[in-house]
C-alpha cells in the first residue's frame, strides 16, 4: 500500500491547497443531482486527504464508490480560487484505489484494447461494419432504458451516432486548393503540423480527421503525416492506469519527435488535455521528461490553432447550430472562446446559445455504461436542453461527447445532427468552392 | 455522547427514503467540517429531507429519541456552526433547493432554504430584481445559512444585511412542530420573531422556507479601484469618503498579502503586487449624479495618497475589479495550507490603530496575516495563514488570534461581524457579554429548544467557565 500511496502523497501539497470554501459544490454535476457532499469535489478531496492521513483505507468501498462516481469533468477546477489541481489529484487517487480494489471488467478491458495496435483496428472494423447494417440505430431507438438492455442501448446509440450526419453532404474532391488571396498572410505558411489521429476518432470518426486535414491545409499549414502514433493514454490515466498512460506517452513522443513538427493539431479535447499534460505525467522520468515538456508545448486544439491570426472564410452555411463545450476543452484546457469564434466565422450559420453548455454531457469515457442511472440523468438533461434550443445541429469537439450526446439524441428519435465544429467549417469551405 | 438507538436509522429512512440517510462512518467524514478547517467532528448520521414535511418528520423522530439535530446548508460557514460537536444528526438542506414563488409586483419571493444565494438573484433578474445581501460566498452558500448567520456582504454597507430582507420563515422546531414566523410581507402584530430567528445560527430550529424582499437592480453602477502604498492610506481614504457624506454601496479593502494570493490565482484581477492595499469603491442607484459621486471619491483617494485610481468602463471591467475581492478568501490556499478566517468589527474611526496592533501581533508571533475587509462598516477579516500539521505554529495562531480579538473588543468592537459565533467563538463570548446577558441568551434559546438539542454546543457557552479549546481539536464523534 505504501507504494500506491506515494502517488497521492506526492500531491499532498496540492491536497492541502483546498481551503474547503465550497465554491466548487454548485458546479459539480454529481453533487447538484445527489446532494450528498460525499459526491462533491470538496468531499472527494476530503476523502483523498483522509487517505493520506491514514484515516480511511484505500480499499474502502465508500471511498471507491464516490471517487468512481466522479465524471472527471474538472468543472470544479475552473471555479476553484485556490488553484486545486483536481484532475491530477483524481488520477493519483484512482491509481491508489485501482491498486486496492479490482476495477470492473469494462474498465479493465477498454484501455487494453485502445492501447493495443493488434486489437484496436479489428475492434473498430467490427464497429464500423455493425454501424453500416443500421442495426445500432434501430436498437438505440427501440429497446428499453433499464438494466443491462439500457447499457446495450447506450453502446449501440454511441456507435450509431458516429454515422455521417445528413447536413454534411460529402462529395469531396481530392485536392485542396489554397485560397487565391490572403493565404500568405496566415501563419499557416511554412508551419509544419502533424495531426493526432486518436483511437476512437480514427476508428469511427475518421471523417473528422479528414476534415481537420483539409481545413488546416486550406489555411496554409504544412501537414506532415506522423506514423507510429497511437492512443494518447487519457482513458488509462483516468481509470487509474498511470503506468499504461506513460507507455503510450513515450510512444507518441517518439513518433511526433521524429517528424520535427512545429505544432501538433488535436481535434479530440480529451486527447489534447492528456497530451498537454504529458509533462506532468513524465515529470519523474529522467530520460523523457524534457522531451515530454517539449511535445506538450506544441499541442494545440484545432480551434486554438486556427484562432490565430484568423480563419480563412468559406462559403455560406445556412444552419442553426448550438455549441456544447467539452469539459476537457473548457475546464481542462481552459479553451472557451476559440470554438465559438470558429463557428461565428462561418457566414450564414446561426449560433444559438446552449443553456448549461459548460456542464458535462455525462459521457466521461464509459460513465454512461458504468453508472447508467446517474449518467443517464446527466445525459438526459443535456439532450433536453439541446432540443429546447431548436437547433438543427449540435457541435462539440470531442469524440466521447459526440457519441454520448448522439446516443441520447438517437434514443429520443430526435432529428438533430452531432458534428465536430471543424466539420462545419470544412463544409463551408466546400460550399465556397475552396476544394475541388 | 450516546450511541444512536438501533431503530433510529430506519425511522429516519421511513421519513425521507433510505437513499437520503447517511450513516456509514467513512462517508460521514466529509461532514466533519465546514469552511473553517480548524474544527473537525463527524456527525453520527446525515439526513437530507426534500421539503418541510419530511424535515418535520425527521425532527419528530430525533425528538422521540432525544438526539441532537444540527442544521447544515452548504457548509461554507466559517465558525464551525454546522458541525455536530455534541454528536447527533446533521439535517442538510441540499435537496431543498426549489424556488417556490417569485412575485415581482410585490417584490417578494419564497424559496426553500437550500436555494443558493446567487440562484435566487439569477431567477429574479429577468424581473429587474435581485436579492441584495451578497456574501462573497454567494455562489455557494444557501439562503438558510444566510438567515442563520445573518450574513453580510460587500454591498451591505448601503443595503443592509440579511435581517433587513427576511420577511417570513417557515421553521421546523426541534420537536417537529412546523410554524410560520411572519410571512406574506406583512408586519407581524406581535414580537418580531423573524428578527429573533435571523442570526440564531441553527440553535432555534431548521428554517425550511424563507420569504424574502427583493430589491430593484440598480439603474447604474460606478466602480473604482484605488491602489495605495500602505494600508493606512487606504484607511484614510475610507474615512474621508464616509465623512464627506458620500454613500457608496461598497467600500472594500484588501491588503498586500491578499493581493499576492489573488494575483497568483486564476482570478488574478491585475492588482499590482507591490502595492500595500487596494480599495474598491462602488456607487449604485439612479444614473443622475452617480458619476459626480465617483469623481469625488476618486479625489479623496488621490488626496489620501493613492498612486493610481482605475474606473471600470464596462460591466466586464467592473467584474474584473471585483473578482480579486470576492474570491480573496479562497485564493489564500496559495499562501499556506490552512487559513484561520477571522471576523471582528471595530468602530470605523479606530480602524487604523487596530490594523497597526494586528500587524504588531502578527510580527511578534511570526505569523502571516492577510487582511480583507468591509471597510465601510469596520468589519475586518484578519486571516492568519498557517499549516495545521505544525503543532507549534498552530499554537501560535491560537494565541495571536486571541490577542487580536482582545484588541478589537478593547477598541469598542465585537467578536464577529458576519461569520457568527458557532463552535469557534464561544470561548470569546464572555469578552462581550456579562453573565447576566449570557443567561438571557440561554433562556431565549430555551423557548425554541427546551431540551437543548438543537445545534448544541454553539454560540452560548453552556457553563460559566470559558472553554480553552484550541483551533485544532479533533474530536472523533464516531460512537
Ligand atoms: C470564501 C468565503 C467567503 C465568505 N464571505 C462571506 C461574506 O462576505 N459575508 C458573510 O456573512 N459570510 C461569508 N462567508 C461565510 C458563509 O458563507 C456564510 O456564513 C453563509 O451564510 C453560510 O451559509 P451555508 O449555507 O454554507 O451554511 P452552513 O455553513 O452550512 O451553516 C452555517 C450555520 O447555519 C445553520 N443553518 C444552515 N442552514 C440552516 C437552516 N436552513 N435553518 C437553520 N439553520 C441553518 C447551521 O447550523 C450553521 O450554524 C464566507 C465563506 C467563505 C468560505
Ligand atoms: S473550490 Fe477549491 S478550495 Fe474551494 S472547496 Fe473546492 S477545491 Fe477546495
Ligand atoms: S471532476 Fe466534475 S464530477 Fe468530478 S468532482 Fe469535479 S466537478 Fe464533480
Amino acid at each position: 500500500m505504501k507504494n500506491l500511496l506515494r502517488e497521492l502523497k506526492k500531491q499532498e501539497e496540492k491536497l492541502f491547497n483546498c481551503v474547503q470554501c465550497g465554491f466548487c459544490l454548485p458546479v459539480c454535476p454529481t453533487y447538484s443531482r445527489l446532494g450528498d457532499e460525499a459526491d462533491s469535489p470538496r468531499g472527494r478531496i476530503h476523502f483523498m486527504r483522509a487517505v493520506v492521513e491514514g484515516r480511511i483505507e484505500p480499499a474502502s468501498e465508500t471511498l471507491n464508490r464516490h471517487l468512481d462516481r466522479c465524471l472527471g469533468c474538472r468543472a470544479c477546477e475552473s471555479v476553484c480560487p485556490s488553484g486545486v489541481e483536481y484532475g491530477r489529484l483524481l488520477e493519483g487517487a484512482r491509481e491508489v484505489t485501482a491498486g486496492a480494489v479490482k476495477p470492473n471488467l469494462l474498465t479493465r478491458l477498454l484501455p487494453r484494447v485502445m492501447a493495443s495496435p493488434s486489437l484496436l483496428p479489428p475492434a473498430m472494423l467490427l464497429a464500423r461494419a455493425l454501424r453500416a447494417t443500421g442495426f445500432p440505430r434501430l436498437v438505440a431507438l427501440r429497446i428499453p432504458d433499464e438494466g443491462f438492455l439500457g447499457q446495450v442501448k447506450l453502446g449501440m446509440g454511441m456507435i450509431a451516432a458516429t454515422a455521417r450526419p445528413e447536413v454534411l453532404d460529402g462529395g469531396w474532391g481530392r485536392n485542396v486548393i489554397k485560397a487565391e488571396t490572403g493565404s500568405e498572410d496566415l501563419v499557416g505558411a511554412g508551419v509544419r503540423v502533424g495531426i493526432l489521429k486518436g483511437c476512437v476518432q480514427d476508428g469511427l470518426l475518421g471523417r473528422v480527421n479528414r476534415a481537420t486535414a483539409r481545413v488546416l491545409e486550406a489555411n496554409g499549414y504544412g501537414l506532415v503525416e506522423v506514423g507510429g502514433q497511437g492512443c494518447c493514454g487519457a482513458i488509462h490515466a483516468h481509470t487509474g492506469g498511470l503506468g499504461g498512460a506513460r507507455d503510450l506517452a513515450l510512444k507518441n513522443i517518439e513518433a511526433f519527435e521524429a517528424r520535427e513538427l512545429d505544432l501538433v493539431a488535436v481535434n479530440a479535447a480529451g486527447c489534447g488535455a492528456a497530451m498537454k499534460d504529458y509533462s506532468h505525467l513524465l515529470a519523474d522520468d529522467s530520460e523523457y521528461k524534457d522531451r515530454a515538456v517539449n511535445l506538450a508545448g506544441r499541442i494545440r486544439d484545432v480551434s486554438e490553432l486556427l484562432s490565430h491570426p484568423g480563419i480563412l472564410p468559406g462559403g455560406a452555411l445556412e444552419l442553426s447550430v448550438t455549441y456544447d463545450a467539452p469539459c476537457h476543452l473548457l475546464h481542462a484546457q481552459r479553451i472557451a472562446e476559440e470554438p465559438i469564434s470558429l463557428l461565428r466565422s462561418i457566414s450564414g450559420l446561426e449560433l444559438i446559445p446552449l443553456p448549461g453548455h459548460d456542464e458535462c454531457c455525462g459521457g466521461a469515457g464509459i460513465y454512461g455504461i458504468t453508472h447508467p442511472e446517474l449518467g443517464g440523468r446527466i445525459s438526459r438533461d443535456k439532450v433536453l436542453s439541446i432540443l429546447e434550443t431548436g437547433a438543427q445541429v449540435v457541435a462539440t469537439g470531442n469524440p466521447g461527447c459526440m457519441m454520448q450526446i448522439g446516443a441520447g439524441l438517437e434514443a429520443e428519435g430526435a432529428n438533430v445532427d452531432v458534428v465536430h465544429p471543424i466539420e462545419l467549417l470544412d463544409e463551408s469551405y466546400r460550399r465556397g468552392g475552396l476544394y475541388s | 455522547m450516546k450511541a444512536l438507538p438501533p431503530n433510529l436509522l430506519e425511522e429516519l429512512a421511513a421519513a425521507v427514503g433510505p437513499d437520503w440517510v447517511i450513516s456509514d462512518p467513512d462517508r460521514l467524514l466529509v461532514y466533519e467540517s465546514d469552511a473553517q478547517t480548524a474544527h473537525n467532528v463527524a456527525p453520527q448520521a446525515v439526513v437530507l429531507p426534500s421539503d418541510t414535511d419530511q424535515a418535520s418528520q425527521v425532527a419528530r423522530v430525533l425528538h422521540r429519541h432525544q438526539i441532537p439535530l444540527v442544521p447544515r446548508g452548504a457548509g461554507t460557514g466559517l465558525s464551525g456552526g454546522a458541525l455536530a460537536t455534541r454528536g447527533g444528526v446533521v439535517v442538510g438542506t441540499s435537496r431543498m433547493n426549489k424556488i417556490l414563488e417569485v412575485d415581482p409586483s410585490n417584490r417578494r419571493a419564497v424559496v426553500q432554504s437550500g436555494v443558493l444565494n446567487t440562484d435566487l438573484s439569477d431567477a429574479t433578474a429577468p424581473h429587474g430584481l435581485h436579492y441584495a445581501p451578497d456574501p462573497s460566498s454567494q455562489a455557494a452558500c444557501t439562503i438558510g445559512g444566510n438567515v442563520a448567520e445573518n450574513s453580510g456582504g460587500p454591498h451591505c454597507l448601503k443595503y443592509g444585511v440579511t435581517s433587513r430582507y427576511i420577511t417570513g420563515l417557515r421553521v421546523v422546531l426541534p420537536d417537529g412542530t412546523t410554524v410560520w414566523l411572519g410571512g406574506q410581507g406583512r408586519e407581524a402584530p406581535s414580537f418580531d420573531l423573524v428578527g429573533l430567528f435571523v442570526g440564531s445560527e441553527g440553535c432555534f430550529g431548521l428554517a425550511t422556507e424563507v420569504e424574502v424582499a427583493l430589491t430593484p437592480l440598480p439603474e447604474a453602477v460606478e466602480t473604482l479601484l484605488a491602489i495605495f502604498e500602505t494600508l493606512e492610506d487606504a484607511g484614510r481614504a475610507v474615512t474621508s469618503i464616509v465623512s464627506a457624506g458620500l454613500l457608496p454601496a461598497a467600500l472594500e479593502i484588501v491588503d498586500r498579502n491578499t493581493i499576492k494570493a489573488v494575483e497568483a490565482s486564476i482570478f488574478a484581477a491585475g492588482y499590482p503586487t507591490d502595492a500595500g492595499a487596494a480599495l474598491v469603491v462602488e456607487f449604485d442607484g439612479v444614473e443622475a449624479g452617480l458619476a459626480e459621486e465617483a469623481e469625488k471619491a476618486e479625489e479623496f483617494c488621490k488626496a489620501a495618497g493613492a498612486r493610481e485610481v482605475r474606473r471600470a468602463e464596462s460591466a466586464e471591467e467592473r467584474l474584473a475589479l471585483w473578482k480579486g475581492r470576492k474570491k480573496a478568501f479562497g485564493t489564500m490556499g496559495r499562501l499556506a495550507p490552512d487559513l484561520l478566517v477571522q471576523d471582528a468589527t471595530v468602530p470605523r474611526t479606530r480602524l487604523p490603530e487596530v490594523l497597526a496592533s494586528i500587524a504588531e501581533i502578527a510580527d511578534r508571533y511570526q505569523l502571516q496575516v492577510a487582511n480583507v475587509f468591509h471597510a465601510g462598516d469596520g468589519n475586518l477579516h484578519p486571516n492568519i495563514v498557517f499549516d495545521r500539521r505544525d503543532a507549534e505554529e498552530t499554537r501560535r495562531v491560537e494565541a495571536a488570534s486571541k490577542e487580536i480579538m482582545g484588541v478589537c473588543v478593547d477598541a469598542g468592537g465585537t467578536i464577529t461581524g458576519e461569520h457568527g459565533v458557532g463552535a469557534d467563538k464561544q470561548k470569546y463570548m464572555h469578552l462581550v457579554f456579562s453573565p447576566g446577558e449570557l443567561e438571557v441568551l440561554r433562556r431565549v434559546k430555551g423557548v425554541f429548544d427546551p431540551d437543548g438539542r438543537c445545534n448544541p454546543g454553539k454560540v452560548v457557552p453552556e457553563d460559566e467557565a470559558p472553554s480553552e479549546a484550541g483551533p485544532n481539536e479533533r474530536t472523533e464523534a464516531k460512537s
